[in-house]
């Protein structure tokens, strides 16, 4: 096979899949899981083949094949395939992870009555995300940008009969909406400005005249580009849409709602690093910050085994926002990359538990697990302690990254990211304590059983990948590719690091070890009741929306009905129609009257006349 | 004979021969209408194959017969780059439309006449080189349009709505004569014909007065634009779209009402260049009330069809705000959203009619949950609502966007406002509706609803979808076509504008 068609067929093969799944195989459950995994599967193998051949070698003109897509006036849209470095590695964890996930859910959903459904939208979202991967300009990008968003819409709302998961696809999509709104301002004002959409094409325009894009206008199309970062990767303040998410099957939100689509935002941000100024990077850097603040605190007070760990995730990709703001664009993608396996694993686990307690998601309903679901237990653990930053785990290495980092730009962001790592490691072991080692708490446990091959062979795979992405030196073909960030000193970053594990873990062990119930809403309940409310964000929203947007349809349909409608055309209608009743008075067909009237009419006239 | 007087006769020679059919046969009355419409659109796909596109601004397939001398008035078709793809659009929506009417049960046999006649002159209108034909095939499809409306129409405001919607086209269709004959009597009078080749050559040779422009590309400008429901002349469409029986609404939301921008791409802008560009700005803050107001108003309704009915007012919008930005990327892009909205508007008053004959209700609070009893209907408007908020994949989007592009150079904070009503109010009354239509636990009342199952019956609405995707996944089938004529048209304004632009008439 031709190497330059093999990135044709990773991106293809699931659209195939999709496409033959929604108008085959409806009917036949067990051939649209095949043909789904298949797909992926075999694009996992093909990224394989096509990593280990460019590996060695420079890439010297990766966008060797275009598409010419749309070619109108002065703007040029080709369909590109971009390949250096950073997207190879995106595909291996995307297609990586997205096997493993998969294969996982064939049994997780087998009794489920849309499988079919579920893996067409399960294949439509890989080709998506294979898309933003391989994107090589800025519409490229948004078509499929637009089409994870489209894919994420159906998985979460697979399960549309619920009122929840119906509301909920809806505010992922529209929350989204919003982002992509800014984003395509930004490359509006970019295509403008530079007179090119295609990244290879900026990136040299602005190495040979870096005075093309400055100041005010390079900020604000940084920052409106950033924009759809912040709704994919939901940064504060469009962060709202992610927990809400996990109304869909489990699946689903170890694929796109932590490992993959989730992290687009920050792919992208890396991708376009070069845009971006320092004015910008200092907010985006914030944002992060913030972001990842909240989010821990948040994460404090769910008892929703998913919800604990959605907030970790925003949490997490806070981290990364973070760590590109501070310019190290190499280790927000390591940390994107180690986060992917851990996170899918910890979903992958939670969806694990929920399968054998027949879907029972409150933590506090579980507990005593370990010695009933062993494997899911102890890869859970695993992957707690990589997110927690536990050496040798991969985790430990591309978050001390990312302290470093801070520690050497931004003081204040330090402290905020030392402050998170200590949140982590108390919720994270707040789960683990509550549901799996401490006392049991319901009789669903007495029923559990570890779950089917299918499912635990995933488990161990990520957990593997876990343990080992830290050693095979990911961190130095990506700084290969982005550069090698200006690091602080590591040696602080690590004792901080490891302090904010044990204070951490500490304090959840205390609190948590063998509580029947939360210690935390009896000591302090305002405080239990704003972070378990998520500190208002979604009625603040709900109130802002309603005081503008709804206020002005509100208006708008009225002026319509009353004004347009009614006054003036209604009122134009009505008018004539009175005119016509009017005249048609006057119109008696009576002798009389008419000689009435016009002698009346000659008085008048008489008496204007003469007068 | 030309390929395009085959595509534009067949449907009015079918009407000629139903009206000897007797009433009592109506499966031959049927059978008749589908095969007229099937071998007019099936004609009109060959034509857009064997178009050639490296000559998209020569017209192809020409006819002419002389009719008047006197007067200058022939009967004239062709098609170049510009409305080839709209003749295909035409033809497919109205084959749709066709499959679309087994809902009529009474009085069938009017009901198809009237839909054939209807179908060939809004073929003929598109098709039609010579203004008097291009008004008077546009009139043959518009009074079709109110008499169905008025017999076969639905619900209370029926009457009101068939009313409405004749007064406003009526006094649209007059406006945008009186500036068709203005025009005719600005050629000098040895010259004068109404051939619109002759005349768009003709002045662009030799240019119109100024002042002339000045008063008659307004009249053109709200004549066709009261056609195409431009604010603040809209609301007649949505009312009329609710009463109207499904073939009626598809044609007319899909084709028909696409006249009105043809007409102002086709005569207004070449012939009056300097009208144009005096009236450009105005056109841009006119297609705010479009796409903000309407948007706005349509995340309001709680009627299905009045919700269809004003975001397609609200899509009219993108149209306008392309042709204000008066650009080949705009004015491209403007076409591509016509041909994509054609098909989308036909394939939504497809759906929502279907829904209309299971139910016997539109409202969305009374429906719900409707995915699980009917998936093939549900996938269908699910795939309609996001080609609606311009997802990409649909057809909608590349035009959409080509219109972004086009108008972010010329009026930088209207199109912001704009990507606001695509993106997130288009976004959000679509959502609505797939919420409360589709989404949901379902109610015991609409288990008697049915599924779209045989062939036959999905056959108009995967044809629509089917053209939407093609067309989303290879716009430059149509852009290709669609740009060198753009490219002509915006040289001959751009040449007019550049000294105004110095005047200080556009800031």
């Amino acid at each position: 096979m031709n190497d330059n068609a093999l990135p044709w067929f990773i991106l293809f093969l699931p659209l195939a899949a999709a496409a033959v799944i929604a108008l085959f195989t409806q009917r036949n459950k067990t051939a649209s899981a095949a043909l789904s995994i298949a797909a992926v599967v075999t694009s996992f193998a093909l990224s394989v083949t096509l990593f280990v051949k460019l590996s060695g070698e420079t890439l010297p003109n990766p966008e060797t094949f275009n598409l010419r897509w749309l070619h109108v006036g002065n703007l040029y849209v080709d369909f590109g395939i971009k390949l250096d470095q950073l997207s190879l590695l995106m595909l291996l964890v995307v297609t990586g992870v997205g096997s493993a996930i998969h294969i996982y859910s064939y049994g997780y959903m087998h009794e489920d009555r849309a499988v079919s459904r579920y893996f067409a939208s399960l294949s439509l979202f890989m080709f998506s995300m294979l898309g933003i991967v391989l994107a090589a300009n800025f519409v490229q990008m948004f078509i499929f940008w637009e089409l994870v968003g489209l894919s994420s819409y159906l998985l979460i709302g697979h399960w549309y009969e619920r009122p929840s998961a119906a509301e909920a696809c809806k505010k992922a999509f529209l929350t989204n909406r919003v982002g992509d709104f800014g984003f395509l301002l930004g490359i509006l004002l970019v295509w403008s400005t530079l007179g090119s959409i295609n990244f290879a094409t900026l990136a040299d325009t602005l190495k040979a005249n870096p005075a093309a894009l400055l100041g005010a206008a390079a900020t604000t199309a940084g920052l409106l580009i950033f924009c759809g970062c912040v709704g994919k990767s939901a940064q504060f303040p469009l962060h709202v849409w992610l927990p809400d998410a996990m109304e869909g099957p489990t699946p689903v939100s170890a694929l796109i709602h932590a490992a993959t689509m989730v992290a687009a935002g920050v792919y992208m941000l890396c991708r376009v690093f070069f845009l971006f100024t320092p004015d910008a990077l200092t907010v985006i850097a914030w944002i992060g910050g913030i972001t990842a603040l909240l989010a821990a605190l948040m994460a404090v007070q769910q008892n929703d085994i998913k919800r604990i760990l959605a907030y970790s995730t925003l949490s997490q990709l806070g981290y990364m926002v973070m760590a590109v703001g501070l310019g190290g664009p190499a280790s927000a993608m390591y940390h994107l990359t180690t986060h992917a396996f851990f996170k899918a694993l910890l979903f992958l686990g939670a969806g694990s538990v929920i399968h054998a307690l027949h879907h029972e998601q409150d933590i506090w309903k579980m507990g005593g697990l370990k010695a009933k679901l062993p494997i899911t237990f102890w890869t859970f653990l695993v992957a707690t302690l990589a997110l927690c930053g536990v050496p040798p785990l991969s985790g430990y290495f591309s978050k001390d990254e990312i302290l470093a980092l801070a520690l050497g730009k931004n003081q204040a962001l330090f402290a905020v990211a030392a402050f998170v790592a200590v949140l982590t490691t108390f919720y994270m072991f707040r789960l683990v304590f509550v549901a799996f080692t401490g006392p049991a708490k319901s009789q669903a446990r007495d029923h559990a059983h570890e779950s089917p091959a299918v499912m635990t062979w995933p488990l161990i795979f990520l957990a593997v990948l876990t343990v080992v992405a830290g050693f095979i030196g990911i961190d130095e073909r990506y700084a290969d590719v982005l550069g090698k960030p200006a690091f602080g000193n590591h040696n602080v970053a690590v004792i901080f690091g490891l302090s904010a594990f044990l204070i951490g873990l500490f304090a959840a062990w205390k609190l948590y070890a063998n509580a029947l119930s939360d210690p935390i809403p009896a000591a302090s309940s305002r405080l239990a009741s704003l972070l378990r409310n998520k500190f208002y964000f979604d009625e603040l929203y709900a109130k802002i929306i309603a005081c503008t947007q709804e206020a002005l349809a509100t208006a708008a349909d009225w002026f319509d009905r009353w004004i347009i409608a009614g006054l003036a055309v209604r009122g134009a209608q009505g008018a004539t129609e009175l005119t016509g009743m009017a005249l048609r008075l006057l119109q008696t067909g009576n002798l009389q009257t008419y000689a009435f009237l016009f002698v009346t009419g000659v008085v008048v006239l008489l008496y204007v006349v003469l007068r | 004979m030309s390929l395009l007087t085959h595509i534009l006769g067949w449907p009015l020679l079918a009407a000629l021969v139903l009206a000897f059919v007797p009433r009592n046969f109506r499966f031959l009355t049927r059978l008749v209408a589908l095969a007229a419409t099937f071998t007019s659109a099936a004609l009109a796909v060959v034509m857009f194959v064997k178009f050639d596109t490296d000559a998209a601004t020569d017209f192809q397939f020409v006819q002419i017969l002389p009719w008047v001398k006197s007067l200058g008035i022939s009967y004239h078709v062709g098609v170049d780059g510009l409305n080839v793809g709209l003749v295909l659009m035409g033809a497919l929506v109205s084959f749709a439309a066709c499959c679309c009417a087994w809902e009529i049960k009474e009085r069938e046999k009017e009901f198809y006449i009237l839909l054939l006649v209807m179908t060939g002159g809004i073929l003929g209108a598109f098709a039609s080189l010579d203004v008097f034909f291009l008004y008077f095939f546009h009139e043959l499809a518009l009074v079709p349009a109110f008499i169905m409306i008025g017999v076969w129409g639905r619900g209370e405001e029926k009457d009101y709505a068939t009313f409405k919607i004749t007064l406003y086209l009526s006094l649209g269709a007059l406006l945008a004569l009186i500036g068709l004959l203005a025009l005719y009597l600005q050629m000098p009078e040895d010259k004068r014909t109404f051939d619109l080749v002759a005349m768009t050559a003709h002045f662009r040779a030799q240019g119109m007065d100024g002042s002339a422009q000045q008063f008659i590309f307004p009249l053109l400008l709200f004549g066709f634009g009261i056609l195409v429901s431009l604010w603040p002349f809209h609301t007649w469409a949505p009312l009329a779209y609710g009463a109207a029986p499904t073939a009626t609404a598809m044609l007319h939301a899909g084709v028909l009402k696409k006249f009105g921008l043809y007409g102002l791409i086709r005569i207004a802008l070449p012939m009056m260049p300097e009208g144009a560009a005096m009236w450009m700005n105005c056109l841009a803050l006119l297609c705010l009330g479009n796409i903000l107001y309407c948007g706005l108003v349509a995340m309001k309704q709680k009627d299905l069809n009045l919700l269809i009915g004003n975001s397609s007012v609200a899509h009219m919008g993108f149209v306008f705000l392309g042709i204000a930005s008066l650009n080949v990327l705009g004015i491209t892009g403007a076409v591509l959203v016509m041909i994509a909205h054609g098909l989308l508007a036909a394939l939504s008053f497809a759906l929502s009619g279907y829904l209309y004959q299971q139910t016997k209700t539109l409202e969305m609070e009374k429906l719900g949950g409707l995915l699980r009893q009917m998936p093939f209907f549900g996938a269908a408007l699910v795939m309609a609502a996001m080609a609606g908020c311009g997802l990409p994949g649909f057809a909608n989007f590349a035009g959409e966007a080509l219109i972004f592009f086009g108008a972010w150079t010329e009026f930088r904070v209207v199109t912001v406002i704009a990507a606001w009503g695509a993106l997130v109010i288009g976004a959000v009354y679509m959502l609505r509706a797939v919420r409360s239509v589709l989404h949901g636990p379902l109610p015991q009342e609409w288990h008697v609803a049915k599924d779209v199952t045989t062939p036959w019956r999905r056959l108009p609405f995967a044809l629509l979808l089917g053209a939407l995707l093609l067309f989303g996944f290879f716009p430059a089938l149509l852009t290709r076509k669609i740009e060198p004529v753009v490219k002509q048209i915006v040289k001959d304004a751009r040449a007019v504008l550049k000294p105004a632009i110095t005047a200080g008439v556009k800031n």
